[in-house]
């Protein structure tokens, strides 16, 4: 009866403030940089990763300078820059859709087929330069460890043996250190970990014809896995969000010192929705994540995109990464025959790549570790899933027809009950989108807006959890038998 | 002083509705749930393979007054529930009675000698390839309190003996202590958050604690417990691995025979109504 027929995604839940990595920014004009959103792809296979880090710094090009630590010093050859179209893509492909269904009219069969889909979000930046200093570092007992321009960056890879060091020399030459920040220095560089500092090389930048920064990529070998959001915790307003693409040969990625949570996934919400799914998402999101008590990863996505696996995802939302996105990933490992050649289907150990999407809203008192991660045998694949029906058309005055309204307003109830439960709020607070759905005529006792009148407010969970009097019973009820039979 | 029952002089009925109540907590607020298939095998399987067992062992019936064989079987179940996740049907198959055919096969001098629990979730993650542990699936909220209240509840019952968990508790948290706060100068609530996992409190009261693997005689005991702490922190902390008591365990666990030799002792026999009470603790 019914049948897939188009689907939407998130891209305009980040908005405007995408800003980019995990590090933190250092900044010559005081409290103007901050960054509220992070983009990664990680890539680890064995001790072997690659990070990527996509910058969409807006500022001034003067201004923007990025630390983070990394476990080992890093040359030339370990960093580059990749094209900035990769994050868009796998974005794209991995964010929560939103699927379409049309319901059949029970009078007349007949089917309908519509498609749309998102236009993707384009950024803008300015260019200016400037140089990056190097000076007083052995007075200050930091070592310039390694030194190179990479692309449009001017990189230092400093290693330090006391963080006041390595704070006044960043004082030193011109960057304000955040005051949060300095509380993680001394740990990262007891545990002996590097400082890759980056600037903008404004004469790379002018004769590059990008107008953008280009996202930058790392690869080392440790058998850390492991993200530093501890540091840029330091320049942050409250929460700070980060999108994690990771690849491996085995399977999912998921977060060793923190849980690792499905978002709830294959709901029904009302049709009202679809003109506004980025808020809709946004608040479930939102709620999803008090809810689990803020400390956790959220698996947004999860697929086995090898060569031999030919469903990439199911529906589609966009092009699933195909070779070329993987290489600017950073997926070693893939070769180009293993893609093209479709012969080599059965060979398991052919190009195998497992892509997880987490999602991490974190701040400083829910996260006081830095993100570790492992890479799983888990190859179940998962996606952040919401469905709309449209209603049938056409007039529904027979039986069956009669029979579909009655279902129909049973099933929006329930539609408005679920988006309730997942966002946390009221149905009211869609009440213009809920006055926007045009109904047709024939179904207008099922219309949401006269649904929504007679829904129940959603109260605030102040009680015991129905789950908790559940446990109590049953322990209680075990020891109660227990004692019946003597044990206790 | 509480009553003399079998519920207090048998640790097993602890230990089992103690596994019982994580269970439920994983189920009705992680979202385990949908991993009911994963508990039906390790306990079908566990029980199958360990009335089997015995069947074989017994030449006959096990009598079903002495329920030990069930509880035993349970323990081991409720250990995979908890601890150890895979896709496949067989490798959670394969585990369970990997757990309970060890116990049969896998002995010295009458006693078994490697944890049912950990034998198996390292067989299946190290062998298969196919089984994960996740160290991070508890949170960390509630396990604290689950923590002191199963101390608590311990030493009040004193339902089981103490020194191995204390031991390795106390080893364990205080090398992350030093590592964590005093050397690297991570603020507390880095070493909170190290130390409140489901999995290092399930480890430390009903995997390590386990009588029938551990040495005899109490030192020995101790230092058995010390050594895979310390063990389990160097791999942690430098190796950078996880879920590293477990592999810890089963690494030193043939080290329990030594122990033995070195330090005699009695052998531990599991209280059963038959027994006289007072040779408790």
């Amino acid at each position: 009866m019914k049948k897939i027929i188009a689907t939407a995604t998130v891209l305009a839940i980040f908005g405007q403030h995408l800003w980019a990595f995990c590090g933190f920014y250092v900044s010559k004009a005081a409290g103007t940089l901050e960054n509220k959103t992070s983009q990664v792809i990680l890539v680890r296979d064995g001790n072997r990763t690659v990070i990527t880090m996509y910058n969409d710094f807006t500022g001034n090009l003067k201004d923007f300078a990025m630390v983070v630590p990394v476990p080992v010093v890093l040359q030339k050859q370990d960093v580059k820059v990749v094209d900035n179209g990769i994050f868009q893509r796998l974005n794209d492909y991995s964010a929560p859709r939103l699927v379409e269904y049309y319901d059949n009219n029970p009078c007349a069969m007949r089917e309908e087929y519509k498609y749309d889909s998102n236009a993707p979000m384009v950024k803008s930046m300015t260019t200016e330069s400037v140089g990056l200093l190097a000076a007083g570092a052995a007075k200050r007992k930091v070592t310039i460890e390694a030194q190179y321009t990479v692309g449009e960056y001017d990189i230092l890879i400093l290693s330090a043996k006391e963080s006041n060091g390595l704070k006044i020399w960043l004082d030193e030459n011109g960057y304000k250190i955040p005051a949060g920040a300095e509380e993680v220095l001394d740990p990262y560089i007891k545990s002996n970990l590097k400082f890759f500092v980056v600037k903008v090389n404004m004469a790379e930048k002018q004769k590059s014809n990008n107008a953008f920064l280009r996202p930058l990529q790392i690869r080392f070998a440790s058998p850390k896995f492991m993200l530093p959001i501890r540091l840029g915790m330091a320049n942050a307003n409250g929460d700070q969000d980060m999108l994690v693409y990771a690849f491996t040969k085995t399977g999912r990625v998921e977060t060793t010192n923190y849980r690792t949570v499905n978002m709830p996934t294959d709901k029904n919400i009302p049709l009202f929705v679809q003109p506004n799914f980025a808020r809709f998402y946004a608040d479930a999101f939102q709620h999803t994540w008090a809810k689990e008590g803020k400390s956790a990863a959220f698996l947004e996505y999860a697929w086995d995109v090898s060569p031999a696996n030919y469903v990439k995802c199911d529906p589609c939302v966009s092009n699933p990464p195909d070779y070329n996105d993987l290489v600017q990933a950073g997926v070693w490992w893939i070769k180009h025959d293993d893609y093209e050649n479709y012969v080599n289907e059965f060979d398991g150990n052919k190009g195998k790549v497992f892509f997880t999407r987490l999602h991490i809203r974190y701040n400083r008192s829910s996260f006081p570790q830095d993100l570790s991660f492992q890479t799983t045998p888990n190859m179940e694949a998962f996606q952040a899933r919401y469905i709309i029906t449209h209603p049938a058309t056409g007039s529904l005055t027979c039986d069956a027809g009669k029979a579909y309204l009655k279902d129909l307003k049973e099933r929006r109830r329930k539609e408005m009950k679920m988006l309730a439960l997942l966002t946390g709020k009221d149905v009211d607070e869609w009440q213009e989108d809920i006055s926007a759905v045009k109904d047709e005529e024939d179904n207008a006792e099922a219309m949401y807006a006269t649904l929504a009148l007679a829904m129940p407010k959603e109260q605030e969970k102040t009680g015991i959890p129905a789950g908790l009097i559940v446990l109590g019973t049953v322990l209680v009820g075990g020891a109660g038998v227990m004692r019946w039979k003597g044990m206790i | 002083m509480q009553r003399q029952t079998l519920f207090f002089k048998d640790a097993r009925y602890f230990q089992i509705s103690f596994q019982c109540l994580l269970l439920a907590y994983g189920i009705f607020y992680l979202q385990w749930a949908a991993e009911w298939w994963l508990y039906a095998i390790y306990t079908g399987v566990s029980l199958g393979t360990q009335l089997a067992a015995e069947l074989i062992r017994q030449r006959g019936w096990p009598e079903w007054h002495n329920m030990g064989w069930i509880k035993s079987a349970l323990i081991s179940a409720l250990g995979l529930c908890l601890l150890l996740k895979t896709n496949h049907v067989y490798v959670a198959a394969g585990a369970a009675a990997v757990s309970i055919l060890s116990k049969y096969l896998i002995t010295f001098r009458g006693k078994h000698i490697f944890n049912p629990s950990a034998l198996g979730i390292a067989a299946a993650v190290w062998i298969t390839g196919e089984a994960w542990v996740s160290p991070g699936q508890w949170g960390s909220g509630i396990v604290l309190m689950l923590g002191v209240f199963c101390t608590g509840f311990i030493v009040v019952s004193r339902v089981q003996k103490l020194d191995v968990s204390l031991a390795f508790l106390g080893t364990f948290a205080g090398l992350l202590f030093l590592r964590q706060v005093v050397y690297l100068g991570w603020p507390a609530d880095y070493f909170i958050q190290s130390v409140s996992t489901g999995s290092l409190l399930l480890f430390s009261f009903f995997m390590i604690t386990d009588p029938k693997t551990t040495p005899n005689h109490p030192i020995a005991r101790i230092v058995w417990a010390i050594i895979i702490a310390a063990v389990a922190f160097y791999c942690a902390a430098f190796k950078f691995m996880n879920a590293t008591p477990i592999w810890a365990l089963v690494a030193m666990q043939p080290l329990v025979p030594l122990f033995d030799r070195l330090f005699t002792a009695k052998k531990f026999q599991w209280h059963t109504q038959k027994q006289v009470l007072h040779s408790r603790y």
